[in-house]
């Protein structure tokens, strides 16, 4: 971040001296940003084979959950209407 | 590109400040995610924090969690000083090791300490515990020399990044704010290979 902006990007600020509460508004908007996976990956490096297979996977995972929270809210759907009214 | 870069972060100051004020008026926490997302689809670097409200009962006045901005003149002063001039306490936290460094506004070094100051060996600089004891005894030498209130800028991810600040509260030094400014690369240099373990 060095010299752009230096305060704005990435700050909160401390309400009453609660720095538990700044921390953790701190790291959930980091965690959000995909700061945190970020710097964790580009630790060691990552192989371009080894980068496709993870994209990969996380597209699949993402499909899937998906699907499975609307097949979830679609089977929970128990109050309907009657759609058969009179017969 | 200066003039560009006011311009944008002047755009995304007002955007966000009417979320904020958005978010004050509602009050609720079930739209927050939405508006998150919607928030961090523009640059990381230039990026305001959302205001993630706290419980509504325990906001008083109108705090909010975004720092003051350098252009805006803010009401809010800490030992008759403005945000931009209090002194600031770098934290940098790798993986092996602790350091705490207390400067003031313009840069000028005024104290440093780290675990290996302390006097921990190797392995035990790597813990929260000698991070605690290097931030308590920085805030000593700090309210020494005349410090009270000072924002807090941390770097790495290590496992002295939480402890280091609560150390500086406990040896008496007041936290305005914590700012995160772990280097990002946008694909930069090549870091070591991965492990095999």
């Amino acid at each position: 971040m060095a010299n752009h902006l230096r305060f704005v990007a990435r700050t909160v600020m401390v309400q009453e001296g609660n720095i538990d509460a700044a921390y953790k508004a701190l790291n959930r908007v980091l965690s959000v940003d995909g700061i945190i996976e970020t710097v964790k990956r580009k630790r060691y490096y990552e192989k371009p084979c080894r980068r496709r297979q993870r994209e990969n996977y996380e597209n699949c995972k993402r499909i899937y959950h998906s699907e499975m929270a609307r097949k979830i809210s679609f089977i929970s759907r128990t109050q309907r209407q009657d759609p058969w009214v009179g017969s | 590109m200066h003039k560009l870069n006011c311009i944008l972060s002047n755009s995304v100051r007002s955007a966000c400040q009417q979320v904020a004020g958005s978010f004050n008026a509602g009050g609720s926490i079930c739209g927050t995610s939405g508006l998150q997302r919607a928030v961090s689809s523009s640059a990381v670097r230039l990026q305001e924090d959302a205001s993630v409200s706290a419980t509504p009962g325990k906001i008083s006045k109108d705090f909010s969690h975004l720092p003051p901005m350098p252009g805006q003149d803010s009401v809010l002063r800490w030992a008759g000083k403005k945000y931009e001039e209090l002194p600031i306490a770098h934290i940098k936290a790798t993986y092996n090791n602790t350091h705490v460094q207390v400067t003031d506004c313009e840069g000028q070094f005024m104290v440093r300490t780290s675990c290996g100051t302390e006097g921990f060996k190797n392995v035990k600089k790597s813990t929260p515990i000698a991070a605690q004891t290097a931030g308590i005894s920085a805030a000593a030498k700090a309210t020494a020399v005349g410090v009270t209130f000072v924002r807090v800028l941390v770097k790495g991810l290590g496992p002295g990044r939480l402890s280091a600040i609560k150390g500086l509260t406990m040896g008496g030094l007041e936290v305005v704010s914590i700012t995160d400014n772990t280097p990002v690369p946008h694909n930069g240099c090549r870091p070591r290979k991965a492990r095999r373990i």
